[in-house]
């Protein structure tokens, strides 16, 4: 140093800061190594995370066809206006609702309304502000790139349903995954993801994994601002499997008009083939149209319609076939004659049992509509004689009822490929319990109400139909289905090859009938329609139609008017001894079923006759049949 | 005599600093090409005119007798306080990201004022202080020092400008520590800075004195991992993003994909550079730059104990105190150690006005050093 200072010493306090910038220094040092060596493979993959990202390219949704190649479900392109999040970052969203409502014709109210719950929303990646834009939106969003560059348009598919409501439940419908669905494990599992178009109902819900195709994707460079910057990777994506039902949409849109023309629009039918549980048609009325959830849900006037379609009392979301139990009146008297057979209340040689015109058990009377005089079972059937299904029914007891219910999977799900199916109520202890308790005991009078189809007897239309079918083909209950074939897919780059599928439960339940007793349940089944039985106005010379009315009182007699008129049922197949389809049709609250459901069947049966014996089939009578033909039994 | 001084200037011109200072630039000058985002900016070659620009003013500071300028420091000091004033009137200074602190020149562009009246700030201190000392420091003449930086440091926060302000207090303190200032007022000075920062903090929170963007950008500091990364924190995260992402020798493999290139990193060409040179170079460049750093200040304090006189070695050491602070806090705000304050890193960060104010201050460093054997 070239000067003293006598003040302090001055060498000491400048070796004092130079050791202090080299400490600090030191620090910087320190922290680097830190940073970059210790913790550097944490912060490149960040910078990754934040620069890379995956856009999905939404693969298209399966075709569903009906068993003969005619579309029944596609998906179309649509496209939708995005308000995507980066770009928004600070702007005055007020702002944007005038210009974006007159450039794209949104209602202003539903855009402010929008874009206030994204203001509340601290992750959204973008936002849907205008489904289904026309050529004309899009033209406008390219116009204005530069003045709203938050704008983008988006392909998506969208699903598209028959109009009309036709197999509305059958379909079912798709929609977005719900928050709960994503919640639950079973959903995460497959991978799904907010946002996702899912099957929400119907066959599109129970077949979802096959119909959804499996997306690709483009991984991307983005800035800071989420602007593309280049695309290092494209995944085009696999389209769903294509799947084949086993409806006939020709005997569809039959039994459709039959319950749209029927007297109080309200009811089912299903044709099914006996032979191995393909559904041919399943049709419940009122329907509804499925587009509303796929198109229109997002929208004030589609939520309101779906508020409405709750209410209304008519239950058109329900489909009858499965989720709706009815009395099956009379029809109740097939699986009973066949059970009355098996268990030996009944035999072939003497079958003959009273009818009374009704029965007095203790000092109440049960009526029979007629007087039958002493009616071997193919009379009995015929003439649907009451009297002689209460004696049965007491022969049989309340154990051989619910011991017949249990052979016919009438206490069970029929395993129908469809959700939300309900199990029918069944006579039991349990139930009369439940449903009188202060008369807990189950008594005489209760078996011969469970042995005529009411006051403990719920059954779902498909149970029912699938008994009589199953007692038609000698005991083979087929599980009802409508799968017929999901059909394969190729493989798509990485994405693996696809296989064929069918309908995973093929076999039928076996219930030992021995020949001579269903075919003599047949045989009063025949004569129902062919002989002068309840429902011989159907008749149909050359097709030998089988099969039972039922007429399912609703409400107490006397009361039975409007309403409350009782159900009308019919339950058929033919040909009779070598049957190929079977047919169900109730019609509620119309009255009897020999009037009203007996026809419906029978133009189900034209339809599927004319396809496969390509001739025309001869006219239904206009008239109750006179039982002309009494004698003719094969 | 003029051939004699001539070569011997040439002789003891400090050459291993001005190489270091300018080695340092031309680093610099390469990462703020590596940091533009956008290929057209011309950041790059305006700090390459900046440090032809400051090369000549370094020279003719360099060949001035710094003692004849440290005695007219007061027309600098008001002259500079003139700028500082001039510099917060509508219409002359002009506002950028809030701060009124530019002001328009034709040509050049705009300079900063607040850069530059270190210097005189410096000069007025040394002046003051320069006197042979024989006794402690008393309180008047701590009171006098204080004034002097005062009225600067009050005219910078006016602007508002705290990045800037926060950089005038090294100063002062160096150069009130090596004139006698009493060590017990050191410790004392010390204590009462660990206890009021804390206390200082807590009662403005409490108060609502400190805004709430300024409490997280303190809190991603205390405690990154819970800070809103898209928030205030944001700067931090994608500082500390930037530098790990370098590794031990750099990322410049993807460099179409830098953080800079795809605008993750603010400010990448000034405040961020040393994120910028972590991530192109790595721990190995990063390290080589600090090392750069401490070559330079070292050699500052080397000419400043071979200083001929108080007042030499005072400017020089007041030049190494307000550099290393800026560098300390410029680089511990990119590493995340400190929070975000805009100050530039000096040598290195885009910007005319630091670049020549720095290469002005090294000048002087090297007057005192040509002036040691001439008494």
């Amino acid at each position: 140093m070239k000067f003293e200072d006598d003040s302090q010493n001055l060498r000491l306090r400048i070796r004092v800061i130079q050791v202090l910038v080299i400490l600090l220094l030191s620090v910087l040092g320190v922290r680097l190594y830190l940073l970059q060596v210790v913790k550097g493979d944490y912060y490149t993959a960040r910078a990754e995370n934040q620069r890379i990202r995956l856009l999905p390219i939404p693969a298209p949704r399966g075709v569903i066809f009906d068993r003969n190649g005619n579309i029944l479900v596609d998906s179309r392109p649509i496209y939708n206006v995005i308000l995507s999040r980066e770009d928004v970052k600070g702007k005055d969203f007020a702002a944007l609702v005038e210009p974006l409502s007159e450039g794209l014709g949104i209602d202003p109210d539903y855009l402010r309304e929008r874009l206030q719950q994204l203001r509340f929303q601290p992750a959204f990646e973008s936002a849907r502000i205008k489904e289904n834009a026309t050529p004309a939106d899009m033209a406008w969003v390219e116009a204005h790139a530069l003045e709203y560059p938050e704008l983008r348009v988006e392909a998506q598919p969208q699903r598209r349903y028959p109009d009309g409501g036709l197999l509305a439940h059958v379909l079912g419908y798709v929609g977005e995954i719900s928050q709960a669905q994503l919640e639950s494990p079973a959903y995460k599992e497959k991978g799904y993801k907010p946002g996702d178009i899912i099957g929400r109902e119907g066959l599109e819900a129970v077949y979802d994994s096959y119909l959804r195709g499996r997306d690709g994707y483009q991984k991307v460079v983005v800035d800071s601002r989420g602007h593309i910057r280049d695309t290092i990777e494209k995944v085009e994506p696999q389209p769903g499997q294509d799947i084949v039902t086993t409806i006939d949409i020709e005997i569809q849109l039959a039994a459709e008009e039959q319950l749209r023309n029927s007297a109080s629009k309200r009811g089912v039918i299903i044709a099914m083939d006996p032979n191995n549980g393909e559904v041919l048609a399943m049709a419940s009325y009122p329907t509804f149209d499925p587009n509303l959830f796929s198109q229109r849900i997002t929208t004030k006037e589609g939520r309101a319609e779906y508020a409405a379609m709750l209410k209304d009392p008519r239950t058109p979301l329900y489909n009858r076939a499965i989720q709706g139990r009815y009395p099956p009146g009379s029809t109740w008297k097939i699986p009973m004659a066949a059970a009355g057979l098996m268990q030996g209340a009944i035999t072939l040689d003497h079958s003959n049992l009273s009818c009374g015109g009704g029965i007095t058990i203790g000092n109440k009377f049960t009526r029979c509509m007629g007087h039958h005089g002493s009616p071997d079972l193919r009379v009995a059937i015929m003439k649907s004689c009451d009297g002689y299904f209460y004696r049965l029914g007491l022969k049989m007891e309340l154990e051989g009822i619910m011991k017949m219910v249990d052979d016919f999977d009438l206490n069970k799900r029929t395993g129908v490929d469809l959700p939300h199916e309900l199990i029918s109520w069944t006579p039991s202890r349990e139930l009369k319990a439940r449903v009188t308790p202060r008369d807990p005991e189950w008594r005489d009078i209760d078996t011969v109400y469970a042995s005529f189809g009411q006051v403990y007897d719920f059954i779902t239309p498909l149970a029912m139909l699938r008994s009589i079918a199953g007692i038609a083909v000698g005991g083979k209950l087929f599980v009802p289905h409508l799968l017929r074939e999901a059909r394969a897919v190729s493989e798509v780059g990485p994405l693996a090859y696809r296989q064929a599928q069918t309908f995973d439960r093929p076999n039928p339940k076996l219930v030992s009938i021995s020949k001579e007793h269903y075919q003599a349940v047949v045989k009063g089944m025949w004569a129902v329609v062919n002989d002068a039985g309840t429902a011989a106005r159907i008749r149909f010379a050359g097709f030998d139609i089988a099969g039972k009315t039922g007429t399912a009182q609703v409400v107490r007699l006397g009361k039975d008017v409007g309403e409350n008129k009782d159900h009308a049922w019919f339950i058929a197949f033919a040909p009779a001894y070598k049957p190929e389809i079977a047919v169900l049709a109730l019609i509620e609250n119309v009255g009897f079923g020999g009037t009203h459901a007996a026809p419906a069947a029978r133009a189900v049966f034209d339809v599927y006759y004319k396809q496969t014996r390509d001739e025309d089939p001869e006219p239904q009578i206009a008239m109750k049949s006179t039982g002309a033909n009494r004698n003719s039994i094969p | 005599m003029a051939a004699i001084l001539h070569r011997r200037s040439f002789r003891d011109f400090d050459w291993l600093l001005a190489l270091l200072a300018t080695a340092i630039v031309a680093f610099g000058t390469w990462q703020i090409y590596n940091a533009q985002p956008d290929p057209a900016s011309t950041y790059w070659q305006k700090q390459l005119i900046g440090l032809g620009l400051a090369l000549i003013a370094m020279l003719a500071v360099a060949f001035t007798d710094y003692r004849k300028v440290v005695h007219v420091a007061p027309a600098f000091y008001v002259f500079g306080l003139l700028l500082l004033v001039i510099v917060l009137i509508p219409g002359i200074g002009i506002k950028v990201n809030g701060q009124r602190a530019w002001i328009g020149v034709p040509l050049v562009g705009q300079f900063q004022p607040s850069e530059f009246v270190k210097i005189p700030t410096v000069l007025m201190l040394v002046l003051y202080f320069s006197k042979a000392r024989h006794h402690a420091l008393t309180w008047k003449e701590i009171l006098t020092g204080i004034g002097i930086l005062a009225a600067p440091v009050g005219l910078i926060l006016l602007e508002p400008d705290a990045g800037q302000a926060i950089t005038y207090f090294p100063l002062l303190a160096i150069v009130l520590f090596l004139s006698a200032v009493r060590i017990r007022l050191v410790i004392a000075a010390i204590v009462l800075g660990l206890v009021a920062v804390p206390a200082a903090y807590t009662v403005g929170v409490a108060s609502g004195k400190i805004k709430g963007y300024q409490q997280e950008r303190i809190k991603v500091i205390l405690d990154p991992s819970s800070a809103d990364p898209r928030g205030y924190g944001y700067h931090t995260i994608q500082s500390m993003v930037t530098i790990g992402k370098g590794g031990l020798t750099g990322s410049r493999a993807d460099s179409e994909y830098s953080q800079s290139r795809l605008k993750f990193l603010p400010e990448p060409h000034t405040d961020f550079i040393f994120a910028v040179t972590a991530e192109n170079t790595g721990f190995a460049g990063s390290l080589l730059l600090l090392f750069a750093y401490a070559l330079l200040l070292s050699r500052l304090i080397t000419g400043a104990k071979r200083a001929p006189d108080r007042m030499g070695m005072l400017v020089i050491m007041a030049i190494v105190g307000g550099l290393a602070f800026q560098v300390f806090i410029n680089v511990g705000m990119t590493l995340g150690l400190l929070p975000v304050i805009g100050v530039p890193l000096p040598l290195m960060s885009a910007g005319l006005s630091s670049v020549l104010a720095t290469f002005i201050a090294i000048g002087f460093a090297i007057s005192v050093q040509l002036r040691r054997f001439v008494n």
